[in-house]
This record gives C-alpha cells, sequence and structure tokens, in this order.
C-alpha cells in the first residue's frame, strides 16, 4: 500500500471537470513528476489533494487514513505538506522567523530538524536569516518557500512548480536539493514543465491532459509515448516528426 | 549547501542622490520582526516603569493626573487591538464597544446584584471576551475592509441597544457604580491610588502582550497575518486563531471597561459609540500597533495633544487628523516604527544585525 493513494478523484468548478478520476500512488521514498500542458489540472490536483479545494468526489488517503477534504491544516500536520505555484512566504517578518513558524508546527511528535537554523542551512539561506522576506530576491524566495513546507517535516513534499522563474543555474541548484529528498526519507511530488530536468530527478513521470491521467511510468518511456507527444507537440507536428 | 546565491551581493556605492532617499526609508521602513537586543529592551522597559510609578510624585497636578488615568486605561483596550491588528492583522473600528460590554456588565452586576469591583471584574472580561468572540465569526467568511464595517455597525447597535434598555441599562442616561472596593490599607477614593490600580492592570496588559509577542502563539498569529494560505499549508488552524485573537482582545477590553466605570464612577452610552471607537482607531494607528509601546504612545499622544497645545474639542480633532496624514505619509509604522527606526540608524545597522535569534522585541 502506498503512502498516498488518490482514488476516482474528481473536481468540477461549476461546469468545468478540472480532475475527471484521477488514480495516483506515491510512496515517501521516490521523486514523481507531474506533467502536462497548463490548465490540465496538474496545480488542482494539488489543490484538492492537500485540502485547498473540496473534492467533488473520489478519494484521497495518506498513510491507511482517509483525507479526503479534512481541511488543509489538518493534512499539513500529518506531514503531508506542499508548496504554491507562486513563491509565497510570510513577506513582512524575517526568514528566520518564517522558517520558525513551520518548525514550530512540524514539532509536534518528532521533527526532522533540531532547529531552523539547519533548515536554512540545507537550503542555503543561512547568511540571510534576519532579511525580511518580502524584500529577498527571487531566487531567495523560492528557497524560503522550500525551507518552510521542510521546517513542517514532511513525509511527502508537494512542489508547484519549484523551479519556475530561476535561472538555468539556479534551477539545477534548485534540482540538487530536491534530489536530496527521498534518500532522507521525504517522498517527493513535484509539477514541472522544464522536460529534462524531471527526466533526470523523477522516477516515475505522470502526464495529464483535461483532468485526466493519460500515461504513467518511466520517463523515457513515458516521453516516448505517442498520445503524450501529441498532448505535449501537437498533432500535425507528431505526424510530421514520425 | 548546495545552493549558490548569485543574488545577495548587491555592490557598487549608492549615488549621492539615491542617500537621502535610504535614509528616508530607513525611518518610514516596518521593522517590527527584526529583534532589539536585550539590553536594550531591558533598559527601555526600567526606565518606562519608574516613569510610570513616579508620576504622581512629579507634583504635575489633579488634572494631568486624571489625563494619565484616561491614558492608560485606554491603552490597556489598545494593547489588545494591538494583539487582534497588530499581530493577526484583523482590524476593528468599533473597539469601544467591547470595552463597553465590560463596562456595561460590571456595572449592571454591580446595580443589579450588588457585586463590587473585584468580583464583577472576572465576569465583565469573561463577556467582552465571549462578545468579541461572537462577532468574530463574520471575519472567517469576509476579511478585510468587509470585517471593519461589520465592528462599526456592531458598535452603533451597541449604542442604541443601551440607550433603549431602560432601566436595566440606565438608557441615555447611563449608569452610577460606587467606588472601588478598598484592599487593606489602600483606598482607591484617592486619585493617586485609582492611577497605580489602572498602572498595575496596564503592566498586566504590556507583560502579555510581550509573552505573546515572543510565543508560539503571536508567532502563529502573525502568519496568520501576513499569508493566510501559507499559514494553514504549515498547519496552522487559521480559523481557530482568528476567534481566539478577537476573544483574548476582547479580555483586555473588557479590563479597560471596567477601570473606566470605576475611575468615571458613571457610564452612558456616548462612552462607547462611534467616536470614542475611531479615536481608538487612531491611536493604534498613530502609536503603531505592531510595536511593545505603540499602543501607549498612542494613547498618550492622543490624550495628552489637547492638553499640550491648549486646544478646545474641535480644534484637537483636526490636528488629530493632521497626525494621522503626517504619520500615514511619513511613519507608515507609526511612531513605535519610527522611534525603534531612528535607534536602528543611530545603534547602526551592524550592531542590530550581529544580535541573533533568542526575543524578538519589538520596539
Amino acid at each position: 500500500m502506498a503512502a498516498l493513494e488518490v482514488r476516482g478523484l474528481r473536481k468540477q468548478f461549476g461546469g468545468v471537470v478540472a480532475l475527471n478520476g484521477i488514480d495516483l500512488d506515491i510512496d515517501t521514498d521516490q521523486v514523481v513528476g507531474i506533467v502536462g500542458p497548463n490548465g490540465s489540472g496538474k496545480t488542482t490536483l494539488f489543490n484538492v489533494v492537500t485540502g485547498v479545494h473540496l473534492a467533488t468526489g473520489g478519494t484521497v488517503s495518506w498513510q491507511g487514513q482517509d483525507i479526503t477534504n479534512i481541511g488543509a491544516h489538518r493534512i499539513a500536520r500529518k506531514r503531508l505538506v506542499r508548496t504554491f505555484q507562486q513563491a509565497m512566504s510570510f513577506p513582512g517578518l524575517t526568514v528566520d522567523e518564517n522558517v520558525r513558524i513551520a518548525w514550530e508546527q512540524g514539532r509536534r511528535g518528532d521533527s526532522r530538524w533540531a532547529s531552523p537554523g539547519m533548515i536554512l542551512d540545507f537550503v542555503g539561506l543561512a547568511p540571510l536569516g534576519r532579511a525580511i522576506a518580502g524584500s529577498l530576491p527571487f531566487g531567495s524566495l523560492r528557497r524560503l518557500g522550500l525551507a518552510v513546507a521542510l521546517g513542517v517535516s514532511p513525509e511527502l513534499l508537494l512542489l508547484d512548480e519549484p523551479g519556475a522563474g530561476l535561472n538555468d543555474s539556479e534551477a539545477q541548484a534548485f534540482a540538487a536539493v530536491i534530489a536530496q529528498l527521498p534518500p532522507q526519507g521525504i517522498g517527493v511530488c513535484l509539477i514541472d514543465h522544464d522536460m529534462d530536468m524531471m527526466a533526470d530527478l523523477c522516477g516515475r513521470l505522470v502526464v495529464l491532459d483535461f483532468g485526466t491521467k493519460i500515461a504513467e511510468g518511466p520517463p523515457a518511456e513515458v516521453l516516448a509515448d505517442p498520445k503524450v507527444r501529441e498532448v505535449y507537440l501537437g498533432p500535425d507536428k507528431t505526424a510530421a516528426a514520425s | 549547501m548546495p545552493m549558490t546565491d548569485n543574488s545577495a551581493g548587491k555592490t557598487g556605492a549608492a549615488p549621492e542622490g539615491a542617500r537621502a532617499r535610504d535614509r528616508l526609508a530607513l525611518l518610514t521602513a516596518d521593522n517590527a520582526s527584526v529583534p532589539l537586543p536585550a539590553g536594550v529592551q531591558a533598559i527601555t522597559a526600567i526606565l518606562l516603569a519608574v516613569l510610570l510609578i513616579a508620576l504622581p510624585w512629579l507634583g504635575l497636578g489633579y488634572r494631568f493626573l486624571s489625563i494619565a488615568i484616561t491614558t492608560l486605561y485606554t491603552a490597556i483596550a489598545l494593547y489588545g487591538l494591538g494583539l487582534q491588528f497588530g499581530q493577526a492583522g484583523i482590524m476593528s473600528v468599533g473597539h469601544s464597544a467591547l470595552m463597553g460590554v465590560g463596562a456595561y456588565a460590571s456595572a449592571i452586576l454591580s446595580v443589579q446584584l450588588g457585586l463590587g469591583f473585584w468580583t464583577s471584574l472576572p465576569f465583565a472580561m469573561a463577556l467582552s471576551a465571549i462578545v468579541g468572540g461572537v462577532i468574530g465569526p463574520p471575519t472567517l467568511r469576509v476579511g478585510g475592509q468587509h470585517y471593519i464595517i461589520i465592528t462599526f455597525c456592531f458598535c452603533a447597535l451597541f449604542v442604541i441597544v443601551l440607550t433603549n434598555g431602560g432601566t436595566f441599562t440606565g438608557s441615555a442616561t447611563g449608569l452610577d457604580v460606587g467606588s472601588v472596593t478598598p484592599l487593606p490599607g489602600i483606598n482607591f477614593d484617592k486619585l493617586s491610588n485609582n492611577y497605580y490600580l489602572v498602572l498595575a492592570a496596564l503592566f498586566l496588559a504590556l507583560a502579555a502582550t510581550y509573552l505573546i509577542g515572543n510565543s508560539r502563539y503571536g508567532r502563529k498569529l502573525r502568519a496568520i497575518r501576513e499569508n493566510e494560505q501559507l499559514a494553514r499549508s504549515v498547519g496552522i488552524n487559521v480559523d481557530l486563531h482568528k476567534l481566539g485573537v478577537l476573544m483574548v482582545s476582547g479580555l483586555f477590553a473588557g479590563l479597560a471597561g471596567v477601570l473606566q466605570l470605576y475611575y468615571l464612577r458613571h457610564i452612558s452610552p456616548t462612552l462607547f459609540g462611534a467616536f470614542p471607537s475611531l479615536y481608538l482607531a487612531l491611536m493604534i494607528m498613530l502609536g503603531g500597533a505592531r510595536y511593545l509601546y505603540g499602543p501607549l504612545i498612542g494613547a498618550v499622544v492622543v490624550n495628552f495633544l489637547p492638553e499640550v497645545l491648549n486646544l478646545d474639542p474641535v480644534d484637537s480633532r483636526i490636528a488629530y487628523g493632521v497626525c494621522l496624514l503626517l504619520v500615514i505619509l511619513l511613519l507608515p509604522g507609526g511612531v513605535g516604527a519610527g522611534i525603534k527606526n531612528i535607534y536602528c540608524a543611530i545603534a547602526g545597522e551592524s550592531e542590530t544585525q550581529k544580535q541573533s535569534g533568542g526575543s524578538n522585541g519589538r520596539a
């Protein structure tokens, strides 16, 4: 049984079906990538799994417990933690305090971090501890977002486009940090559009299109799938390419 | 670790013209969350405590001491408002109604049941907290400005209810109470003793504010103020804590209301209407809601300004308006922010930067 089990998850916004019966299994020793064109339901999947939006149907279970629609803060306390597509922080507070808030929340039971400073060291923000979060440059803000999520001592981390807006070297550095997480028992599920990075990082890719899972498997296999190529490159180009 | 920070070092000398602007930016910056050295905090606290305790001995006269008492009990209510607005980011422009709930609860208990100051105090504070909690749920549904309007409506409604409450609330004339039940050897009919009673309550409010501000609870409130969605996603029960802080704020307001009642010995609905509420909002914005001494500074400025400048009520309203404009333009964080920024500028950024973690003191 996988740690996170999503079964037949549906989400409707009025008449728009954003998720149409998604099944997904993720364990805490894996990096799983979720890809798909804009509007395919990737972020909605994260939002419904983490309780930001209510599911219209289907179930989400985490470590054997049903967590469908139980509320975002309860899900976070069960150490299923997510980051946001827009780099989010507590902008008026110092970097230290940002991470301390999350760390104190994650300390119920036992934290994997002895102090908030360890998290800052891990993501490379230690020198900026006393800076006001809102004044950070974008690259540092992304790292702060990761540090805050890590502060909650997650067992599974859902990262929504962690590389968006970063330059190549920053994105590579970020990928290197993410790659260190599964060996420490922090599973990662990430959304990103950078296919090279995803192919490197992820053991498994899930492809969404119009709220439906159209492919799942090892990156090389999935990216060679004609259905995936059609979604990403468009039918005409696929025909020309093949 | 593995990440390179290619954004941290912005080098190169600032052009001359930018320096003045930098200096102004330094004064207007909001640095409420930057901790001050523990020594500075301790010295400020001791100096302030000595000044406040010595006040009745300075021979400043009966009128001065009366205004000082008004200032202090107002400041106690402002500390509650400081928690809900400064820390949790929930503004209210009907806060004096919560003071009124405490004051009227205590007065009614006195008139109907003969309860004195000490016995009615806990009930009055609890009732203020409950009422704060009851008008709270709308915040969970509507945010920001909408809630502010609701608090204003509550305040107006409260005055209408009091005015039409017959003999139970004393209608428009209000209610009278006796003096504070004397403690062994202390008679609160003496003005300086009444001052010390209110001062002791203020110290409690200050201590509570300081402890909450530096606690895990205070950090949760600030997280909610800064980013509700992120606060939820790290496991903070946002709805519960928003409601909770309104109740805590109600406790402070109730305490202030009872102190006001037993200082004036007579209360009437107009004391808790729109104008006093707006004055509370004015004071908290002038002083700086996020700073430990901000509410006290705001209360001192607003209560003593007409006295110092010898203004009549109409002129003083104009003066308040001018003050508020100046503060919004020059010191968005309030006078408390300005004082802290000036201190930081004098002490040098380097010194405050060196201090590590621990006490997260606000001005």
